[in-house]
């Protein structure tokens, strides 16, 4: 299997499905002849041209609005948020369009739009650049909700996003592009709604998103290396979530940490934190643990910014505090 | 409330540290991430932080050893009482110790009462450890947590399983209290007296077929009384004694008290417990007036009606659970007396003799003999004779 980074292989899904299929497009801004403010779309404009390649004016609420008519009108358009912050300015779109035509039209309407975009911290970008905001998704009936961490997944991830009918918000983490992994030779659609197994273990189960799954699993080493056995889950898709699998995890370890970049209050591991203790009760031997960002707003000085995102080393010590080490 | 401030484990394998040194005193305001104590382990000395912030309100053990996971302070607010020590001799021995609401933590951290993973009377306990417990029908107020503040974790109960089982769900009903009657007492004051005496047992095996003929002929002769081989034992054992004195003694502190007479006591189990009648001078008696009078002798201990008299100056006992199948016992010691021995049945057994195997009638006997009247030479020489008495009884004359 061939390494490809995380920003080539979304690069190399997108491709596929316009190969595929006519029906599918892209649009955002600057993503024709500058290939995207991330260098993700680089040279699609040369091999798909203007009309399936489309620069559009900075406006969130267009960006989305447009994509859902065209999706409502038979096609399958791919729209990026160059920001994860700026989706505040499209939510009237998202959460009142886009997941609710299928609803509200008894099923005779679909809206099979993909809404791709990148955050997260870790390079200094600011309290507006840098949020993890995927929460405020995943609280949202009719929407499903993507965070890959890997590059194998995030290409499979995608494909399956553009063909799902339903509109599918796709999240990307900033310093995981130039992250390399091996992916099938031939790109390989992966399910929502399947968690993976990252790491088996005996001990503990850290359930982490994006990039706190490579958090986790540095943790995991550094455990083993005290004796804990750390298995790491990823559910890859957050809405619909692959309960079972993080359940029986649980159920095989007794601990659980739950661990993601975004704010740890009223975050995406407070949801699986209920869901554990309602469906693994009866096995767990210790306080679930979360792991995530201090509750403050991200700043510019490297310093401030990296003391209130969450690193290997507080994974590490969730880890050590549900086995009472 | 108060935060229990507990030993910490600093490295994989660590089971216990000794407290060296507090970097606070009593008192002291103390922030979360401070340097509080110093422990040595077995490889390092290392400080320790604080885990809270707060007034340190008690140290409970200055310097010493203890398990990890130990309470060893408290930190909580200013003026927040962490309970007074609860005096031990108040503690009503028998009844199961309350948790009240007020957990009171004890003074005596060197030797302390299990730190009960309760609050507020509710044990603090994992969902799987309540799961497991529920499982194993293990009472989870009867371990002691050691997860983090004090929970009891499925550790704890799978440890508890390793346990002899507790007694098997109790029959429903009350739990029945026998007051002690005199006998009882008496015979716990006095086998707890005997527990306390130096002993030494010694074992032979002696062949009865000969005990047995003899038996045999006496029951033909005397048809009144049943002879047993309690009784020709008695027989014997008073013949040896003669011959013994060392042996036919009681032991009175700072004196032996030899006797005259051999005064075999017979131990019996009467309705109200054991009881032990002593036959006097059988030495002088024929086996049939043994038997006569160890017949009178048990009659009136399954009574009750022995007296005072009847159990006052025996030299040595004999205790016979050979009728039970018990082929061989120890006896505990009669006290003053310095000899107890233990019959067990007597048993079809092949021994060797003169170069080939036969089937012998063999009875396995064990004396009990008090050190510090009697010396084990002495007493095997005893327990010798015995052994030829019962072989041949006709040596005994």
């Amino acid at each position: 299997m061939p390494d490809v980074t995380y920003r080539e292989a979304v690069r190399d899904a997108l491709g596929a499905a316009m190969r595929a299929d006519e029906s599918v497009f892209i649009m955002g801004e600057d993503i024709a002849e500058m290939g995207g403010s991330m260098g993700v779309t680089q040279g699609l404009l040369d091999e798909f041209g203007p009309e399936r390649v489309r620069n559009t004016p900075i406006s969130e609420m267009a960006i989305v609005g447009t994509g859902i008519g065209a999706a409502m009108a038979g096609m399958r358009p791919v729209v990026e948020i160059m920001y994860e912050d700026f989706l505040t300015l499209s939510l009237e779109q998202i959460v009142n369009q886009a997941a609710k035509h299928r609803y509200m039209s008894g099923g005779q309407v679909t809206v099979p739009l993909t809404i791709r975009t990148q955050g997260g911290a870790g390079w200094s970008p600011g309290a507006q650049h840098a949020q993890q905001l995927e929460a405020w998704l995943v609280h949202i009936p009719g929407l499903k909700v993507v965070y890959p961490s890997t590059p194998e997944d995030v290409r499979g991830l995608l494909w399956t996003s553009i063909y799902d009918d339903n509109p599918v918000v796709f999240f990307e983490h900033r310093l995981l592009y130039p992250v390399k992994g091996p992916v099938p030779e031939e790109l390989e659609p992966i399910p929502l709604g399947k968690a993976r197994v990252v790491r088996e273990g005996t001990d503990v189960t850290v359930v982490a998103i994006g990039p706190l799954v490579h958090r986790a699993l540095e943790a995991a080493t550094k455990a083993e290396e005290e004796g804990i056995s750390v298995e790491v889950v990823d559910p890859r898709t957050l809405q619909p979530l692959d309960e079972s699998a993080l359940v029986e995890s649980v159920k095989k370890t007794n601990r659980a940490v739950v661990a993601h970049e975004a704010v740890t209050r009223m975050g995406f591991g407070a949801e699986v934190a209920a869901v554990l203790q309602y469906q693994a009760f009866d096995y767990l031997d210790a306080p679930i643990e979360r792991v995530g960002a201090k509750f403050a707003p991200l700043a510019f000085a490297p310093v401030m910014e990296q003391y209130v995102v969450p690193h290997a080393e507080d994974v590490l010590a969730a880890i050590k505090r549900t086995v009472g080490k | 409330m108060a935060n229990e401030v507990k030993l910490p484990r600093l490295g994989q394998g660590m089971e216990a540290g000794t407290v060296t040194k507090w970097l606070k005193s009593e008192g002291d305001t103390v922030e979360k991430g401070e340097p509080l104590f110093e422990v040595d382990t077995d490889k390092v000395t290392q400080e320790v932080e604080s885990d809270f912030s707060g007034v340190l309100l008690k140290i409970a053990l200055q310097e010493g050893e203890a398990p990890v996971g130990q309470t060893i302070a408290w930190i909580g607010d200013a003026g927040e009482e962490v309970a007074e020590a609860r005096p031990a001799e108040s503690r009503p021995a028998p009844q199961r110790e309350q948790v009240s609401d007020t957990e009171k933590v004890s003074d005596t951290v060197s030797a302390p009462s299990p730190a009960r993973s309760t609050t507020n009377g509710r044990v603090k306990a994992s969902p799987l450890a309540r799961r497991l417990a529920r499982e194993r029908g293990i009472d989870l107020a009867s371990l002691q947590g050691t997860g983090p503040e004090g929970r009891i974790v499925a550790k704890d109960v799978e440890g508890a399983q390793a346990r002899p089982p507790a007694p098997a769900a109790a029959p429903v009903g009350e739990v029945e209290r026998v007051p002690l009657t005199n006998v009882r007492k008496t015979i716990a004051r006095r086998l707890t007296a005997a527990w306390q005496a130096p002993v030494f047992q010694l074992t032979v095996t002696a062949d009865m077929t000969r005990a047995n003929e003899l038996i045999g002929k006496a029951r033909e002769l005397n048809p009144d009384v049943r002879v047993t081989v309690t009784d020709l034992l008695a027989k014997v054992c008073a013949q040896a004694l003669m011959r013994h004195r060392d042996v036919n003694v009681q032991y009175d502190e700072d004196s032996l008290l030899r006797f005259p007479t051999a005064n075999v006591g017979i131990a019996v189990a009467a309705p109200q417990g054991l009881v032990v009648p002593v036959l006097r001078s059988v030495e002088r008696l024929s086996l049939a007036e043994v038997a006569a009078a160890r017949a009178d002798a048990v009659g009136r201990a399954r009574d009750t009606k022995l007296t005072a008299q009847d159990l006052e100056d025996g030299t040595f006992t004999i205790s016979n659970l050979g009728m039970f199948g018990i082929e061989q016992f120890v006896a505990v010691l009669n006290p003053p007396q310095a000899a107890i021995l233990a019959v067990g049945a007597t048993v079809d057994t092949p021994v060797a003799r003169g170069g080939a195997v036969e089937i012998r009638p063999i009875l396995t006997m064990t004396l009990t003999v008090d050190h510090r009247a009697v010396d084990g030479a002495e007493g095997a020489d005893f327990l010798r004779t015995v052994k030829q008495f019962v072989e041949d009884p006709a040596l005994a004359l």
